[in-house]
């Protein structure tokens, strides 16, 4: 009995100091980052320039999507999630998480994030109404589910009359190809091939640039990590802007870009045209007054999360 | 309250029935040696200590006897956090809770970063010795910035200044806060105060958006202080913030300091410029070399004793607001455990255990708030019942065909546009249901169609599993036949059908039943044919001698006996099909509770992820409890055989 006790009592000390000594200084920055994403730092991630800018050994993590960047910044596994999805984050801070936007990845036409309706269905922008009482895929809580919501506006069509199915894109542009659903929301370029197959976007890249439909990424840092390494988070910005400035003089390494997202340097390509990296001067004014700020009111964010201090302007 | 009491409760029980099992043991007269059955028998005091330990840890860990017994603690603790917040920045320059001076270990690492491209740049093969001689003049000249900092003789009057007035600002505070009517707030900001409290609401008030029904966690911890306590950490917070700012800022750099580093970037950018397109790897060493610098001149780099009576101020301010903190430390300590609330500017949040794992007070009002048809979960109840007419069941039934074959054509329109219907139109509408006939109730909503699913996937895997199963066991053809069919995708798990269902049989309920029916299939199979293969020789020839015919024999005497496998199959299958619902309805899906679970991990509401474990765990038992009721009643014959 006494030995049993007493393990009792050394697994319930164990288990309440368990979270209070994982602190220790920066010796390592962790980084998400996303594959088949491009964007010119990452050839400063290949190079590890970054190490050499920061001073300390910089570990880079890929992830498949947004959400999972913020669980792992919460369980104290990531400082810096670089190009998270502004939804997730949205989603993040709402459920209170302490993490906090300093910077703008890149702001994109929603070229890779759309929705296509089938060919089968007849449905385009000017029937769009017809989408109601009609099965929907919807990747819920990503980037998709916002140009969704965007899209419904333009094109003047309920989201509540609709049936909406929760489908990663993948299998969202599979149910549209076997005709279960008449719409299909998704992101990424293998789905969105396999979905224009066989349907057509419901709004062009053009039109949805028109209608302000845009996406954006976002740099997003745990509040702990701010406080205690303002300095090495100014570096990272700075050295991502660099990137950004090297990108736009046409003067960055596409071979090395295109190793380090695992992408082919004509896919690469394609899909960085898409991509608007901004300077400093325009990440400030999206982010006080700009594009990100109204995004952030549309979906009715709490107000503070985010911090332009670190911009290298 | 309620948490208050079942608290107790729970501890007097566990203590109450431990000792009501010591006792026994003493009193209790036992003969059954170790190892004999009889000792594990009874101990009902046994079950309620087990799950009252769970549901205490459960309690405990979510931190629920924190808010049922110290309600106020998490506000007091987020303006307690606050001030960690905002000393965070200015602890971590010292060795406080570091091992050393945050200049010491910067100087530490560049001293080591500058070694490194020295070496670099010494064994490189691409530089020419000229180039390695002028390099290397940059690292020392990027050596030499950092005695410029540390040297107590060169450092401004003007920084020694401003860090003895943040010092006297950081003693001013002490003192200030160790008064009791610390922060002297106005008759005015104190019913301001009240007002935006009472419209803040308490710790992890949940509401229902409203429009949507979504439900959303409008308030984690409140923000505004609401205790005399919680004030005076809050005000002292927003003073060390400004500090703290103000710290941040400051920059120890003196003329001396300046001059060196213009002078070497200068250099550095002619040498750079000097260079042409062929020798692009000294100039990107020169560039590594002038980002060092600018980490150093960024750095807050400090004489080693220039700082010593604000690390001072700093130590006692923290030790006083430790000490005010007083019973409130002992409950972050205890009823606080693995985690705490943390401040992170805007927002107070729960971190630890406490967030993803939801009180169970917190817990039950969601599910009671769920639980109403007209919240549910995205606009669908957890389980309701729709009134729906007879004739939609007639219109599934009848095939819609059957209009079709009738002679004659379906009615079109006249000029007046009028449509006069005709008996093969009506035909249509009869075998389509589109007819009123009565109303019945029907349930409808998540659990229903979870339970529908599993309840489907089951019949169908019994239809088709038990007779094939008994046939496998009775005959060498079908044996032979299927079994190396049923071998081979029977140890396949489920779930790597998956990606393959919704392009095959689509995203409807098809699909899903289709995985459940695959799980449950090969387990009848498996049981129907190990239950025919089972029955005694015996039996079967007594049934033949006494003149019974084949199908007597299978029905009377193989049936019977395989019966208690076939139900003991039911049950693993069961337990299997739950398992996958889960994820069939993670693939596509607008219903169910798998559905349910895998929106709400999107959105982080760790107590509707809860509330679906426990619906499952709840509806797993419910199939158990009654599966066991029917074994129990249809074969009394079970283990006399």
């Amino acid at each position: 009995m006494k030995k049993i006790i007493s393990f009792l009592l050394g697994c319930f000390v164990a288990l309440n100091l368990s979270i209070t000594a994982a602190n220790s200084a920066a010796n390592e920055v962790r980084v998400a980052y996303f594959l088949e994403w491009p964007s010119p730092n990452l050839e400063d991630m290949q190079k590890k320039n970054f190490a050499k800018a920061l001073g300390v050994p910089v570990k880079w993590t890929n992830f498949t999507n947004g959400g999972a960047m913020t669980d792992a910044m919460l369980a104290g596994d990531i400082d810096i999630s670089y190009s998270q999805g502004l939804v997730p984050f949205i989603n993040a801070v709402k459920s209170k998480a302490p993490i906090k936007l300093v910077d703008i990845a890149m702001e994109y036409g929603m070229g890779g994030t759309t929705c296509v309706t089938s060919n089968a269905s007849g449905i385009t922008k000017a029937n769009a109404t017809e989408l109601e009482g009609k099965k929907v895929a919807v990747p819920l809580g990503t980037m998709a589910e916002y140009v969704f919501d965007e899209s419904m506006k333009v094109v003047g069509a309920d989201r509540k009359k609709m049936d909406i199915i929760q489908m990663d894109p993948e299998e969202g542009a599979a149910a549209l190809v076997s005709g279960d659903v008449v719409m299909a929301c998704l992101f990424g370029g293998n789905s969105i091939k396999a979905a224009t197959a066989v349907g057509s976007r419901l709004l062009t890249v053009q039109e949805a640039r028109d209608a302000g439909i845009l996406g954006i990424d976002i740099t997003s840092v745990t509040t702990k990590f701010m406080k205690e390494n303002p300095g090495m988070l100014r570096t990272f910005i700075e050295v991502t802007h660099e990137a950004n400035a090297r990108y736009r003089a046409g003067k960055s390494d596409m071979n090395s870009m295109a190793k380090a997202s695992e992408m082919k340097v004509a896919d690469m390509k394609e899909t960085l045209g898409g991509f608007k990296f901004l300077t400093p001067e325009e990440t400030k004014q999206s982010m006080e007054k700009g594009n990100l700020d109204a995004f952030l009111r549309g979906m009715g964010t709490p107000r503070g999360n985010v911090d332009t201090s670190f911009l290298p302007l | 309250m309620l948490t208050q009491v079942i608290t107790i409760l729970i501890l007097v029980s566990i203590v109450g029935c431990i000792l009501y099992g010591r006792r026994l043991i003493k009193t209790e007269k036992v003969d059954a040696v170790f190892g004999n059955p009889e000792r594990a028998k009874g101990g009902t005091h046994w079950i309620i200590v087990g799950s009252s330990a769970i549901l205490l840890i459960w309690l405990y860990y979510s931190w629920d006897i924190a808010k049922g017994f110290y309600p106020k603690s998490a506000n007091e603790l987020c303006q307690v956090a606050k001030i960690n917040e905002s000393l965070l920045g200015l602890k971590y320059q010292f060795p406080i809770e570091e091992r050393e001076f945050k200049s010491t270990s910067i100087i530490k690492i560049e001293n080591k970063n500058l070694q490194k491209i020295t070496t670099e740049i010494k064994n490189s093969q691409d530089l020419s010795t000229q180039q390695k001689k002028i390099l290397v003049g940059f690292i020392n000249k990027t050596g030499q910035l950092i005695p410029l900092l540390t040297n107590d003789n060169l450092m401004e009057n003007d920084t020694k200044d401003k860090i003895k007035q943040m010092t006297d600002e950081l003693k001013l505070l002490s003192s200030n806060f160790k008064k009791k009517n610390y922060p002297f707030e106005t008759e005015v900001e104190k019913n301001e105060r009240q007002k935006a409290i009472s419209e803040e609401g308490g710790w992890g008030i949940t509401t229902v958006r409203s429009g949507t029904g979504s439900i959303e966690n409008t308030m984690e911890v409140p923000l505004i202080p609401a205790t005399n306590r919680g004030l005076k950490f809050h005000a002292a917070a927003e003073e060390l913030a400004i500090i703290n700012d103000k710290f941040f800022k400051l920059r120890n750099h003196n003329p001396q300091f300046k001059n060196s580093i213009k002078r070497l970037k200068e250099d550095i950018k002619e040498y750079r410029k000097s260079l042409n397109d062929t020798e692009e790897i000294a100039s990107a060493y020169a560039k590594d070399i002038v980002k060092i610098a600018r980490r150093i001149e960024f750095a807050s780099i400090y004489p080693p004793n220039a700082l010593n009576e604000m690390q001072n101020a700093i130590i006692e301010f923290d030790n006083l607001q430790k000490s005010e903190q007083g019973d409130l430390r002992l409950i972050d300590i205890l009823l606080f455990p693995a985690g705490t609330i943390v401040s992170s500017g805007t927002s107070c949040s729960e971190q630890g255990s406490g967030r993803w794992l939801p009180k169970p007070s917190d817990t039950l009002n969601k599910f009671i708030l769920m639980s109403k048809p007209s919240v549910g979960y995205k606009n669908i109840p957890l389980l309701w019942i729709d009134m729906m007419d007879v004739s939609k069941i007639v219109g599934f039934i009848l095939p819609d065909w059957l209009a079709d074959i009738l002679p004659g054509e379906y009615p079109i329109h006249t000029k007046d546009g009028v449509v006069k219907q005709n008996f093969k139109g009506q035909v249509l509408k009869v075998v389509t249901g589109d007819f009123k006939l009565f109303k019945i109730p029907v349930p409808y909503g998540h659990i229903w169609d979870s339970f529908l699913r599993v309840f489907l996937g089951l019949v169908f895997g019994i239809l088709i599993g038990v007779p094939l199963g008994l046939f496998m066991g009775l005959n060498r053809f079908a044996k032979g036949f299927f079994d190396p069919l049923i071998e081979l995708y029977r140890p396949v798990p489920p779930l790597a059908w998956a990606p393959l269902i919704i392009s095959v049989l689509g995203i409807d309920n098809t699909g899903k039943v289709f995985l459940l029916f695959m799980v449950s299939l090969s387990i009848m199979i498996i049981s129907a044919r190990a239950g025919a293969s089972g029955t005694q020789l015996s039996k079967i020839h007594a049934a033949h001698s006494l003149g019974a015919s084949k199908k007597q024999i299978l029905r009377y005497v193989i049936f019977p006996n395989s019966l208690p496998e076939i139900l003991t199959g039911i049950r693993v299958a069961v337990g299997m099909c739950w398992g996958t619902l889960v994820a069939a309805e993670f693939l596509a899906g607008t219903t169910g509770i798998g559905f349910v679970e895998n929106v709400a991990k999107k959105y982080f509401q760790y107590e509707v992820i809860w509330i679906t474990i426990f619906i499952m765990g709840m509806l797993g038992l419910l199939f158990d409890v009654t599966l066991r009721k029917i074994i129990d009643k249809t074969i009394p014959w079970r283990g006399k055989g």
